[in-house]
């Protein structure tokens, strides 16, 4: 049988064309305007899911983003699994494939519910902590049994074919929510001229227009909501965004829309013209104002077994019927205490289907849906609520009682009425959640009987969202704030119309929450508050019981309000209860705090297009495509590739490295040194900056030379160092560490701009601007004749100087500086020159045996020469005594410099502090490992005392043996003496504490 | 001597230059395409630091780049050729962008007009412009930068510096229609991958 709950006529779907999809693999119809759940309930599906912890069959509740049951897994292969998608938000299309989230073997026949009906007593809350707790060892065992038992979606294991992406925006005006509400807010804020954008969740914008019973001008209200729809799309700065969940409301009016682009068409993206689009988009918005209309939520009732399929929200039976021309059933008990749930009445008795009863918590309610629902003859039980349903897969009654809420306790005899449905309606509770998400917290009014949102700058509620329920004064609110909001912005409304507006006038609603049962709440058959977590009244008065008395701590204790649901259907009951339960005032009780996401973002729309080769940047040097051509390894170092070693055919790390070390000792070797920083100053006070910004002395270095320096911080630690060169007399050019580039040149300016903007000094970045070429080796200045005018002369440009001249061509600084401690040059031009340049050395390769080098091969060579690296030998707890650089500290400078003062501690001057010193291993071939303690007496008991660790260690092809540099405590007087490195596979290596220069000590090759 | 080392970075037109974005690889046109993004490359770009409540820096810079210096935060203006235009960066920043070539020049001449405490700065090699215009222009700079870009807040004149996707841009307007990026020449490649990305949904025509 098809569609057999699905009416004739009416609703907002086209009948016209049939869609089949699959669910829990049975195949159904249904049609395009429909959502998965409406579809289902048409087709009679009760049974959508099993419940979180005690697998209870669930059915279809709500309409809306509300729903806590019809949680289910989308897509028909497996990479375009979705998780968690609620059935009533999911619109239908063709060959839609769906399953539930719980439920083994199947929803039907649940094995897990057997224990579930075995009931409370078996799983009260902390059940999981309380059983599971002993031993701790196994909680990983139990914790993945749980959870498969647990359900609740899985992430696909195939790759998402589709892609997502972000947008920025920005307006004057974000309207949230395009109900009668949120539709006249942004009409007149976007009359004014204002930048708005309204955005949706559902389908089809219009809120509870699409299925009031209302009219405006005299017609359905859906035609005033499709007229204002067109209206804004006309307007230039009108955004409208359909399939649109404002998710995360964050501070100063930035709020994240997630727009679902194309899962109302197919479980993967359509291409458009051959290429890929985003099926979902992360809105970005900055908005100068913020309108909330969010609508509000019917809340359900609480009463025994109203989780079995075919208790719904009144609300949601006339949405059904209304929009979709579904009745989710035959013979329907209405439970309400308030007039509007009434409509579901009436709904139903008008699409020909039997009320067996109206059961209203008032005593003699008179509003004119009461009266319509008496001149129908349907039966009106007053003073009374259903307290228990009856059925087990089904609904198949309802149980009904007087109540008598101020005592909490039933109040007269029970009524066993026949029923398949049973509605409930509480009242409403407005969306606050997203103003809550702020750190607003909700304000509770007696009046409404529900939170209203708290106060946020720049964000007006309007309608219900703040409970003003009556359409005419929901139009006049919004027309009103909207205004106001553009005005705020500086744009000013011309003003709108109100349209006519017929409605019925509503009686005032009694506070109702939990039913009373004839037996107490903990014995009752289980009375659900937030069915998605599957908490239960009792579960709530338990924890009262066992002193949880903060809202947040019942919260955690019960799992009320987790996850995906944040509380939207539970929350307030379970508030009530817990109040109730505590003697106090709601108010006095106060809620939890419900946060981002609204309802849940698939992972790659929080990506976007940052992911696989964009996730982040990869900075490149100007000779970078060479690099690829001959087939270099790349390091990163931040987000630089730098090249980290050039293997000849299948050669290996260690002999590239080896051969590459060796042609640098004994030829010369070519490195991209583009990335170091470089920092352009200038300014008659350039020297004395660097002479408070550097420890050593600046002030008598003469124009066209270099010299080492050494940046602290102002507690003395060594940060950054690098070659400074005076290039004119009031013109230097600092070199930085690659890491350290943008974070130095914002030093440099803190210290300018807050402490000494006296100074006549400028600093500006030309990192990118030259490209670094350092040639070095004994065969550099050989190399370097055969292509530039530049005087080589050992003579006439020595160590530590700088020249200007042509290089290939063209101009070129070159500085004869030296992290290899090899004769050395670095080449430096406009980097759009830099592959000439670096091409016109290659045309001297095989002459001189000019041999590319990555960064491996530098740190081995500059280790060898005891050169530290910054953040690799230093950890920000290193002083340069520590590193043995005394001589680079200039104690007697005139004017103090930054870590001076820290530097003349008692604590920077313990000699027991870990110092620089070189580790040669007893046994040559090994390798010690970076990281590795040292330890004085390998036979002491663990914990060993450790004085030390290994900051660079590698295997030196000059001096055939492992060697590292490594801080130990007290080192610089321990010359000769034996440490010992225990290792995690139980061997202990031995070493010599030696000086961390092993090669050329005095220095004599780079002088040459 | 000089104070300042300027030397003329130029090699000449005969020489060989890369531009940063020399290597990579261009998309055939779509028809129609809704974005159109070119390179404009080898221009000449200084970073320029000074006072501008020094009267004679002022002049100074009118004497020499025939511009007045823009002194409104964000505003960024052209000579009557349009090919020199001067972008405030911040209260002592400015980029001056001119024809590649011709900053030996401008730099020479700026210190010989003026002798107070500022700094010029060459920095071509470093960063390139890209030109960003088409029906959907707009919408590839929604996806990439936080900044308003909306006529309202980014009228025709105005430069800024802000994120672009993860890397950083100038972003200005030097006309209705075109938009123009600078990058910075190590995040080139990055930058330009991310622009044909996200031109992709709106076709995209490509000239580096």
């Amino acid at each position: 049988m098809s569609q057999i709950n699905r009416l004739t006529q009416g609703g907002r779907i086209d009948r016209s064309k049939t869609l089949n999809f699959s669910f829990n693999g049975t195949s159904y119809t249904g049609f395009p305007g429909d959502t998965l759940a409406s579809a289902l309930l048409a087709n009679g599906v009760d049974i959508v899911n099993r419940s979180f912890k005690y697998s209870r069959p669930r059915g279809i509740v709500a309409a809306g983003a509300e729903e806590p049951n019809a949680v289910v897994q989308l897509g028909s292969t497996e990479a375009a699994q979705v998780p968690n998608v609620r059935a009533t938000q999911q619109a239908l299309y063709q060959g839609l494939t769906a399953a539930s989230t719980n439920g083994w073997p199947n929803v039907q026949n649940d094995v897990m519910g057997l224990l579930g009906k075995l009931g409370g007593k078996m799983m009260p809350p902390g059940f999981y902590y309380k059983t599971f707790m002993t031993p701790a060892s196994m909680w990983m065992t139990y914790e993945k049994l749980i959870r498969k038992a647990a359900g609740l979606g899985r992430s696909p294991r195939e790759n998402d074919p589709d892609i997502y992406d972000h947008m920025h925006r920005h307006c004057d005006v974000l309207v949230i929510g395009a109900g009668p509400a949120g539709l006249a807010a942004a009409l007149a804020a976007g009359r004014s001229g204002a930048r708005v954008i309204i955005c949706d969740e559902q389908e089809e914008m219009g809120g509870s227009l699409l299925d009031s019973r209302d009219l405006i001008n005299g017609q359905d209200p859906a035609l005033w909501a499709a007229a204002a729809v067109a209206e804004l799309l006309a307007m230039d700065e009108v955004l409208v965004l359909p399939r649109t969940t404002a998710n995360g409301y964050h501070d100063h009016n930035f709020v994240t829309l997630h727009e679902r682009r194309t899962e109302h068409l197919a479980d993967t993206a359509p291409q458009i013209n051959g290429q890929p689009q985003a099926r979902a988009r992360m809105h970005h918005i900055r908005a100068g104002q913020v309108i909330l209309a969010t609508g509000a939520h019917d809340r359900p009732v609480v009463y025994a077994n109203n989780d079995v399929p075919g208790n719904m929200l009144a609300s949601a039976v006339s949405t059904y019927i209304r929009r979709y021309g579904v009745v989710p059933g035959n013979k329907l008990v209405l439970t309400t205490s308030n007039d509007y749930g009434y409509r579901a009445a009436l709904d139903w008795h008008e699409a020909g289907r039997e009320v067996v009863a109206i059961v209203d918590a008032r005593a003699k309610p008179d509003g004119d849906l009461v009266k319509a629902a008496r001149e129908k003859g349907i039966r009106i039980i007053t003073g009374s609520a259903v307290f228990e349903g009856k059925g087990s897969k089904r609904v198949s009654g309802a149980r009904v009682a007087r109540i008598d809420l101020d005592n909490f306790k039933l109040a007269g005899s029970v009524e066993d009425l026949v029923c398949d449905t049973i509605a409930s309606s509480g009242g409403y509770s407005p969306v606050v959640h997203l103003a809550a998400h702020t750190g607003a917290r909700p304000v509770w009014s007696d009046e409404a009987i529900g939170f209203l949102p708290g106060k946020v700058k720049g964000m007006t509620p309007v309608g219900s969202a703040r409970a003003v329920y009556s359409l005419s004064a929901v139009l006049a609110d919004a027309v009103e704030a909207g205004a106001s909001a553009a005005a705020a912005c500086g744009f000013e409304s011309g003003g709108i119309e109100l349209p006519q507006v017929q409605s019925a006038t509503e009686g005032p609603a009694c506070a109702l929450f939990q039913v009373p049962h004839e037996k107490p709440t903990m014995r009752a058959p289980k009375q659900f508050v937030d069915q998605q977590n599957d908490v239960s009244a009792a579960a709530i008065e338990l924890a009262t019981r066992e002193g949880f008395e903060s809202i947040e701590h019942v919260k955690r204790y019960t799992a009320m309000g987790f996850g995906t649901d944040q509380g939207k259907l539970g929350n307030i009951n379970g508030m009530a209860i817990a109040a109730r339960c505590l003697g106090q005032t709601i108010p006095q009780t106060g809620t939890t705090v419900f946060r981002p996401n609204y309802t849940p973002i698939t992972f790659g729309a929080i990506a976007g297009r940052h992911c696989r080769d964009l996730f982040d940047p990869e900075r490149y040097t100007a000779l970078h495509s060479w690099h690829l051509k001959r087939g270099a390894k790349f390091e990163d170092v931040g987000q630089w590739k730098r090249p980290w070693y050039f293997p000849i055919g299948n050669e290996s790390m260690h002999d590239a490295v080896a051969r590459e070390c060796l042609a640098v000792r004994e030829k010369v070797g070519i490195l991209d040194a583009s990335t170091l920083g470089k920092i352009d100053i200038q300014g008659k006070d350039a020297r004395e900056f660097l002479g408070r910004i550097y420890t050593n002395k600046w002030e008598k270095l003469g124009v066209g030379k270099a010299r080492y320096g050494l940046m602290c911080k102002d507690d003395g630690m060594v940060m950054d160092d690098g070659v400074t060169t005076c290039l004119a007399e009031d013109h230097f050019l600092m070199t930085t560490t690659t890491g350290g580039a943008a974070g130095i040149l914002e030093w440099l300016e803190l210290w300018h701009q807050t402490e000494w903007p006296e100074l006549e000094v400028y600093f500006n970045t030309v990192t990118d601007h030259w490209a670094t070429m350092t040639i070095t080796g004994p065969r550099a200045r050989d190399l370097l004749s055969e292509v530039t005018d530049i005087d080589l002369d050992k003579d006439n440009f020595k160590f530590m100087e700088c020249r200007e001249g042509q290089v290939a061509g063209v101009p070129a600084r070159v500085y004869r500086i030296s992290f290899t401690g090899e004769l050395t040059y670095e080449i430096n031009v406009q980097a759009n020159y830099a592959m000439r340049v670096w091409e016109a050395l290659f045309q001297h390769e095989a002459k001189y045996g000019l041999t590319p080098y990555g960064t491996e091969t530098m740190h081995v060579l500059r280790a060898e020469k005891g050169f530290i690296i910054v953040g690799q030998d230093t950890d920000g707890s290193v002083t340069p005594e520590d590193l043995g650089m005394q001589w680079c500290v200039g104690y007697d400078k005139p004017f103090s410099w930054i870590g001076h003062r820290a530097l003349t501690r008692p604590d920077t001057k313990r000699d027991d502090r870990k110092q620089l010193v070189g580790l040669k291993p007893v046994d040559p071939k090994v390798v010690l490992q970076e990281g590795a303690q040292i330890v004085r007496d390998p036979n002491q008991t663990i914990p060993m005392k450790m004085v030390g660790h290994v900051t660079s260690s590698y295997y030196s092809p000059v001096l055939n043996s492992g060697f590292a540099l490594a801080l130990v405590m007290g080192g610089h007087k321990r010359m000769g003496e034996k440490v010992y490195l225990p290792m995690a596979d139980g061997k202990t290596h031995e070493a010599e504490i030696v000086s961390p220069i092993f090669f050329d000590p005095k220095g004599a090759r780079q002088n040459v | 001597m000089s104070k300042v080392a300027i030397i003329d970075q130029c090699a000449g037109s005969d020489v060989r230059a890369e531009s940063p974005m020399h290597h990579v690889k261009v998309p055939s046109v779509a028809a129609n395409p809704g974005v159109v993004l070119e390179q404009k490359p080898f221009l000449g770009h200084m970073t320029l630091r000074g006072n501008s409540a020094d009267d004679a820096f002022c002049a100074a810079i009118q004497q020499v780049l025939g511009v007045a210096l823009p002194l409104q935060p964000s505003a960024l203006v052209h000579d009557a050729s349009g090919e020199n235009s001067i972008q405030w960066i911040s209260p002592d920043e400015w980029l001056i962008v001119v024809p590649g070539g011709r900053e030996f020049e401008v730099e020479t001449a700026l210190h010989q007009a003026y002798s107070g405490h500022f700094a010029i700065v060459t920095v071509s090699g470093g960063q390139t412009l890209l030109t960003l215009s088409g029906p959907n222009a707009l919408d590839v700079l929604h996806k990439s930068t936080v900044y308003d870009v909306h006529p309202r807040n980014f009228p025709v004149g105005k430069g800024i510096t802000s994120n672009f996707a993860k890397a950083t841009a100038i972003i200005r307007r030097p006309s209705e229609d075109v938009w123009e990026l600078i990058v910075r020449r190590s995040f080139a490649d990055y930058c330009y991958r991310w622009l044909v990305d996200a031109s992709r949904e709106y076709g995209v025509s490509v000239k580096v």
